[in-house]
């Protein structure tokens, strides 16, 4: 972990449900499609495949009617703790980053999931900005709201020249 | 004009760690190219390589000021960056809102299943 800690960024949520069901929800594409992505956007889907090489390959609708092209290929899937994969615009995209999802029980009985999303950049360029220029680290929790908000910060510094 | 595809976007242009840098001292305000190279340590023709790829991506801008030229930062440029990032952690609190009802909405369903 040490080795991409540089150039991650990271989403978490605790959700009230068990985490093999969560889990689950990642499984199946008649699941995926229920959920994916933010509200008002759907999904439909090529080709769809849930194993280690196997690949998602579908388009992102979004409210407004654009377009997204997507591609998933998983590159790693332990049932029901950890899920990596491999996330672009096609197969041949250069830009693909690797997300890992985690999913660890929480709550007194474990009845509920801790599901974290961790991505990797290709290059820590925008991470280092953020980290060692601007001290956005908080609580070693590194999160894109900080950059956002570091670069809104420089934008704003921008407009008032 | 040919611009080369690894600098011609913003996000490119940024990943450089010498341009960040330059960024950041024209923070301060402008700067002529003379003064950013003797800063970090680079050759003139450096500096201004940089500065090209900043301006072609509207991160800088320059303008003549009696007999030298001064480069300032046009942080506006950044707004694509700042959409992206937050576009990103937008799309998985979203996602995972909906990914809470819905395994929600599964695990009723199973439940009136079983009885």
């Amino acid at each position: 972990m040490s080795a991409t800690a540089d150039r991650e960024v990271v989403v978490s949520r605790i959700i009230d449900a068990p985490r093999e069901l969560v889990f689950e929800a990642f499984t199946e594409v008649r699941h995926l499609s229920q959920w994916w992505g933010p509200e008002g956007f759907t999904t439909t889907t090529r080709s769809f495949g849930f194993g280690v090489g196997a690949e998602w390959d579908f388009v992102m609708h979004g409210p407004d009617g654009t377009d997204y092209p997507e591609w998933i290929t998983w590159t790693e899937i332990t049932p029901p703790a950890r899920i990596a994969m491999l996330h672009g615009e096609s197969r041949d995209d250069p830009n693909a980053f690797v997300s890992v999802l985690t999913f660890e029980p929480d709550g007194p009985v474990g009845r509920a999931t801790r599901i974290e999303l961790r991505t990797v950049f290709a290059t820590r360029g925008l991470r280092d900005e953020a980290v060692e220029k601007y001290h956005a680290i908080e609580g070693g929790r590194q999160t894109l709201g900080n950059l956002a908000a570091y670069v809104a910060g420089i934008a704003g510094r921008g407009g008032e020249g | 004009m040919p611009r080369a595809a690894t600098t011609s976007d913003v996000f490119n242009a940024i990943a450089e760690p010498q341009r960040r840098e330059i960024l950041v001292l024209l923070r301060a305000g402008e700067r002529p190219v003379t003064e950013l190279a003797r800063e970090l340590g680079m050759t003139q023709p450096g500096a201004s390589k940089h500065l090209r790829v900043l301006r072609e991506v509207g991160l800088v801008r320059d303008r003549r000021a009696g007999k030298q030229r001064l480069y300032g930062l046009d942080a506006r440029g950044l707004r694509p960056v700042h959409e992206w990032a937050g576009g990103f952690e937008k799309f998985w609190n979203e996602s995972f809102d909906r990914l809470e009802a819905y395994v929600q909405d599964l695990e009723h369903a199973r439940r009136e299943e079983q009885r």
